[in-house]
C-alpha cells in the first residue's frame, strides 16, 4: 500500500482538482432541489422558505394537474422517441456506408461536409428552414406551386403539426447525423482487418461481410451509445423546439424545456419548475439504470 | 435618586441624538443630500446603441448629481425581453433601485416574495419632496394599484399621455390608380382588399405574386384589433369590461369570435398573407414586405408606419415604389351602434417598482421626481436645438432627421426610454403643435390625420380599486402564448372546421387559466362594488 502511494500518490493529487470543482458546481447546487418542496420564493435561500402546501409535494401535485405540462411531457416522449427511432440508426447507417468507400480522398471530402451542418446553431438552421420550407414564400413551396400551377398548392412543412413534426425530426437527422458517425468510424478502425480477409475467403460478399463483420464490431459502441440516449428520453433540448416552433405547432413542440423556460424565467414559478425539472431527472436515472441492466442481461458490458 | 436622574437624562440624550441622527440621514438642504448617494436606475435598450453613454444620459446624470447630490448608474435591460430581463435580475438581487417594467404581475410575484418595497409610506413620508412626481402622475396613477385592503402599494404607473392604440392603414395609393374611394364601412375594405387580389398584376408587374392584399401578424388580436372590436356590443358595461380586461387584447369579449371569423374568410379566400403565424415577434419580414410594397392594408399601432424617421415604412416604401406611396389611417369598422369603436389604452403606461434590495428610498424617489420635472421631459423629448429640432413659427419644435451613428440620435420616439414617467409628448402648450413635426420626414397632413382617426369613437378601459388578482401571478405567462396559438389556427382553419377550432382552443384557453383570472376578477368586483355578474 504504502509503495503503491509513493508510486501513484502525485495522480491522485490530481484528481483533487476535478473532485473540487465537482462538488463545487455539480453538487452543492443541489441543495436547491429543496426549492421543490418550498413555497415559491427565489430571493430568500430554500432552507429559510416554509414548505410548501400538501407535505411539501403541492408542486409536483399541481404539475401533474397542469394540462400544459402533460402536453409538454407528451411532447417531450413523441419527439424524443421518433429522434431515437429515426435520429439513433442514421449515423450507424451512414458509418457503415462510409466504410465501404474506396476512393480515400472522395471519403475523407464527404466525411467534412457530413460534418458541418453540426457546427451550425439552431436558429440558423430555423432561418434556412423558413426561406425554404414557409408556405407561402419559401423555395420548396414556389417551386412546388408552379409545378402544379395552382397557386393555392401548398406542402405545410411548418404549418401542420404532423408535418412540422417530420420536419423536425428531419432537420434533427440532417444536422447530426454525420457528425454522429464519427465515434462509430473510430470504433471500425479497431475491427482486425483478418476478420474481413477470413469473410472474404470463406466468400462472403460486401453486404455479408458488413453484416457479419462490421456491424458485431459496432455493437458495444452501439449499445453504450444507446444506454446514453435512453437517459435523456425525457431530456429535452431547448434552442431546437424553440427556434423551430411557431403559433401554429406550439401544440406539438412545446417541450418540458420550454414549459419550465415559460413557467420559470418568464413566469417566475421557480418551486413549479424546480419540481418538474427534479422530476424529469428522476425519471432520467431510471431509464439509464433500466436499460443498463437490460444490456447487461444480453451479455454486454454496459456502461456501470 | 440624584444617579437615576442621570442616568436617565444620559439615556434620554442618547435617545434623541439617535432620532436626530436618524432623520439627517433623510436631511436634504435644498434639495440636496450632504454626502453623495448613489442609486441604479434601469434603462431599456433596443438596436445597437448604447443607451448609457448619450448626452441625455449625461443630462440626466449631471442633473440628479447638480440638483439632488445623487450619483445615478444606469442598469440595462432589453425593451423586447424586457419582463425576463427584469426577472432573472430581481432573482439575483441585482435589479436596479428604481426599476420598471409594462408587467405587474412580474412586480406582484415579487411582492409576494418578500422581494419589493411597499412605497405607500414613503410616499406619504416623502411627499413635500416630489412636487414634479405629483403634478405629472396625479393621486389617479401614482395610486392606481394601491390595495384598498391593506393599504400596500408595489408600483407606482407612469403615465400614457397619449392613449391612442391601433390604426387600419390602407395604400392610398392603390386606391387611386384602381378609382377607389378610402373605405368607410367593413364591406368596403373587403371590397378593396379583392380588388388589390384581382389586380395584383396592374400594382406590382412583375412581383405581382407577391401581393398581399392584408397583412397581419401572429399577434392576431393586436393586429386585427380594429376589426374585432367592431363586433362587440356597443351596449357593453364598464364591469363586463373589467371582468373580460386581463386581456388587452379584448379577445374573450363576446362578438370577439365573429371578428376572427371574418378574418378567417379573408384568409381563406387569399386576402391575408399566408405565412404571417410562422415569424415570431421581432421579426422584420413582414416589414420588409411593407416597405417594398407588396400589402395593401393593414391594422398595427396608430402611428406605426410612420416610425423611425429615415428607416420608417414610409420612408422605405417612398424609396422603393414613389413619392406618391403612402399608408393612410382610414376609419371602416362600425359596430352594431354605428360607431367606430376603438379601445383605447388607459391612462397608465410603464409601472415603476423599489425592490427590496434599495436602501435609497428617497434619493430613489427623487430620481423619479427629477425625470418627471417638465424642464427634463422637455429636453429629452426635443433635445438640443439646431442639432435634433429647430422651433417653427408657432413655437412648435419640428425635429430633424438624424443619422442612427449620431451621439444625439433619439433611440426611441421622444426618447421614452429616458423619459420614465412619460410616454407621449409632454411640452405643455406646444405639444399639439409639435406633435405633426414629432415623426422626422413624414408629411404632417398623415400623422394628424393618424391621430384624429386612432382617437375617433375610442373606449377608454375602466379602473376598479380591487385587491390584486392573484391568479394573474401564476398562469398569466403561458395564457399568452396559447391565446396566440389559437387564434393563428382558427385564423388558418379551413372555413367549415372554424367553429370547432375557435371553440376548442378558446376552452383550452379558459380551462388552463383564463377562467381562474375572471373567476377571480368577477369575485372581486362583486365583492368591492356590489355589481352582479351575469353568467353568458
Amino acid at each position: 500500500m504504502k509503495t503503491y502511494m509513493r508510486r501513484y500518490g502525485t495522480l491522485y493529487l490530481l484528481l483533487i482538482l476535478p473532485i473540487i470543482f465537482f462538488l463545487l458546481f455539480r453538487y452543492t447546487p443541489m441543495a436547491y432541489i429543496l426549492m421543490a418542496f418550498k413555497k415559491n420564493n427565489i430571493i430568500k435561500p430554500p432552507w429559510q422558505v416554509a414548505w410548501a402546501k400538501n407535505n411539501g409535494f403541492e408542486w409536483f401535485i399541481k404539475a401533474f394537474k397542469d394540462q400544459l405540462f402533460l402536453r409538454a411531457l407528451g411532447n417531450t416522449i413523441k419527439l424524443n422517441l421518433l429522434d431515437l427511432v429515426c435520429g439513433f440508426p442514421a449515423p450507424i447507417i451512414m458509418a457503415l456506408l462510409l466504410n465501404e468507400l474506396a476512393f480515400k480522398r472522395f471519403k475523407k471530402v464527404t466525411q467534412t461536409i457530413l460534418y458541418l451542418p453540426h457546427f451550425l446553431s439552431w436558429i440558423i438552421i430555423s432561418g434556412l428552414a423558413l426561406r425554404l420550407l414557409a408556405d407561402n414564400d419559401g423555395l420548396v413551396n414556389i417551386l412546388y406551386k408552379q409545378m402544379k400551377g395552382d397557386p393555392n398548392a401548398v406542402l405545410p412543412f411548418l404549418s401542420k403539426t404532423n408535418w412540422w413534426t417530420a420536419s423536425y425530426i428531419a432537420l434533427g437527422i440532417w444536422k447530426e447525423a454525420g457528425w454522429g458517425t464519427i465515434i462509430y468510424l473510430a470504433a471500425l478502425t479497431g475491427i482486425s482487418p483478418e476478420l474481413y480477409e477470413a469473410a472474404a475467403v470463406d466468400g462472403a460478399g460486401r453486404f455479408r461481410r458488413m453484416w457479419h463483420v462490421t456491424l458485431p464490431g459496432l455493437r458495444p459502441t452501439i449499445i453504450v451509445l444507446l444506454i446514453m440516449r435512453l437517459g435523456s428520453i425525457l431530456g429535452s433540448e431547448f434552442d431546437r423546439p424553440l427556434a423551430l416552433s411557431n403559433k401554429l405547432v406550439t401544440n406539438a413542440s412545446t417541450v418540458i424545456s420550454i414549459y419550465v423556460y415559460q413557467k420559470g424565467i418568464q413566469g417566475g414559478q421557480y418551486s413549479l419548475t424546480t419540481a418538474v425539472g427534479l422530476f424529469q431527472s428522476i425519471v432520467g436515472v431510471l431509464f439509464l439504470f433500466g436499460a443498463n441492466s437490460l444490456a447487461k442481461r444480453f451479455g454486454e458490458r454496459g456502461i456501470m | 435618586m440624584k444617579r437615576i436622574l442621570a442616568l436617565m437624562l444620559a439615556l434620554a440624550m442618547v435617545l434623541t441624538m439617535g432620532l436626530v441622527s436618524a432623520f439627517a440621514e433623510d436631511e436634504l438642504v435644498d434639495g440636496k443630500f450632504a454626502e453623495t448617494r448613489h442609486i441604479t436606475v434601469e434603462l431599456f435598450k433596443r438596436g445597437d446603441n448604447d443607451p448609457t453613454v448619450t448626452p441625455f444620459a449625461e443630462y440626466i446624470k449631471n442633473g440628479m448629481l447638480e440638483k439632488h447630490n445623487v450619483e445615478v448608474e444606469f442598469v440595462i435591460v432589453g425593451r423586447w425581453s424586457e419582463p425576463d430581463d427584469l426577472n432573472n435580475l430581481l432573482a439575483a438581487g441585482n435589479a436596479a433601485d428604481v426599476s420598471y417594467t409594462y408587467s405587474y404581475p412580474t412586480i406582484l410575484n415579487y411582492a409576494d416574495m418578500d422581494g419589493m418595497t411597499d412605497l405607500a409610506p414613503y410616499l406619504e413620508k416623502y411627499k413635500e419632496y416630489l412636487p414634479n412626481m405629483w403634478n405629472l402622475l396625479g393621486d389617479l396613477n401614482i395610486y392606481y394599484d394601491q390595495d384598498p385592503e391593506n393599504g400596500t402599494l408595489w408600483a407606482v404607473e407612469t403615465k400614457l399621455q397619449n392613449n391612442a392604440r391601433i390604426n387600419t392603414f390602407i395604400r392610398k395609393d392603390w386606391l387611386d390608380k384602381l378609382g377607389l374611394a378610402l373605405p368607410t364601412t367593413t364591406e368596403e375594405f373587403e371590397k378593396c382588399l379583392i380588388a388589390f387580389r384581382d389586380n395584383a398584376e396592374l400594382l406590382l408587374g412583375d412581383d405581382a405574386a407577391r401581393m398581399i392584399p392584408y397583412s397581419t401578424s401572429y399577434d392576431i388580436g393586436w393586429r386585427n384589433n380594429n376589426l374585432v372590436v367592431s363586433f362587440v356590443p356597443d351596449a357593453l358595461s364598464d364591469e363586463e369590461y373589467y371582468i373580460h380586461g386581463y386581456d388587452d387584447r379584448q379577445m374573450t369579449l363576446p362578438g370577439a369570435k365573429e371578428g376572427v371569423r371574418l378574418l378567417n374568410k379573408w384568409y381563406n379566400e387569399g386576402l391575408v398573407w399566408k405565412d404571417f403565424a410562422l415569424y415570431g415577434s421581432g421579426d422584420t419580414t413582414e416589414d420588409d414586405n411593407l416597405k417594398a410594397g407588396f400589402v395593401g392594408a393593414f391594422q398595427h399601432n396608430y402611428d406605426y408606419p410612420y416610425r423611425n424617421g429615415d428607416d420608417s415604412i414610409d420612408a422605405n416604401l417612398k424609396r422603393n415604389v414613389g413619392p406618391d406611396a403612402a399608408f393612410v389611417a382610414v376609419d371602416c369598422f362600425q359596430n352594431d351602434a354605428g360607431a367606430y369603436r376603438k379601445f383605447l389604452g388607459s391612462t397608465v403606461d410603464r409601472k415603476i417598482c423599489f425592490p427590496a434590495t434599495n436602501d435609497e428610498i428617497l434619493a430613489s424617489l427623487l430620481y423619479v421626481d427629477f425625470i418627471s420635472d417638465p424642464e427634463t421631459i422637455l429636453f429629452l423629448q426635443t433635445g438640443k436645438e439646431g442639432v435634433n429640432h429647430e422651433r417653427g413659427e408657432d413655437g412648435a419644435y419640428i425635429m430633424k432627421t438624424l443619422d442612427p451613428t449620431d451621439p444625439y440620435y433619439f433611440n426611441s420616439l421622444n426618447n421614452i426610454d429616458y423619459t420614465m414617467t412619460c410616454n407621449g409628448l409632454y411640452l405643455g402648450e406646444y405639444t399639439d403643435a409639435s406633435f405633426a413635426y414629432s415623426y422626422t420626414g413624414v408629411d404632417s397632413e398623415l400623422t394628424i390625420n393618424a391621430l384624429a382617426v386612432a382617437m375617433n369613437d375610442g373606449r377608454v378601459p375602466p379602473h376598479f380599486n380591487l385587491p390584486a388578482i392573484e391568479s394573474e401571478v401564476t398562469v398569466g405567462s403561458t395564457l399568452t402564448q396559447e391565446r396566440d396559438t389559437f387564434l393563428n389556427q382558427a385564423v388558418t382553419a379551413p372555413v367549415e372546421d372554424f367553429d370547432r377550432v375557435y371553440d376548442e382552443g378558446l376552452a383550452n384557453y379558459m380551462s388552463i387559466g383564463g377562467q381562474e383570472i375572471m373567476d377571480e376578477r368577477i369575485e372581486k368586483l362583486e365583492a368591492a362594488t356590489g355589481y352582479v355578474h351575469q353568467a353568458d
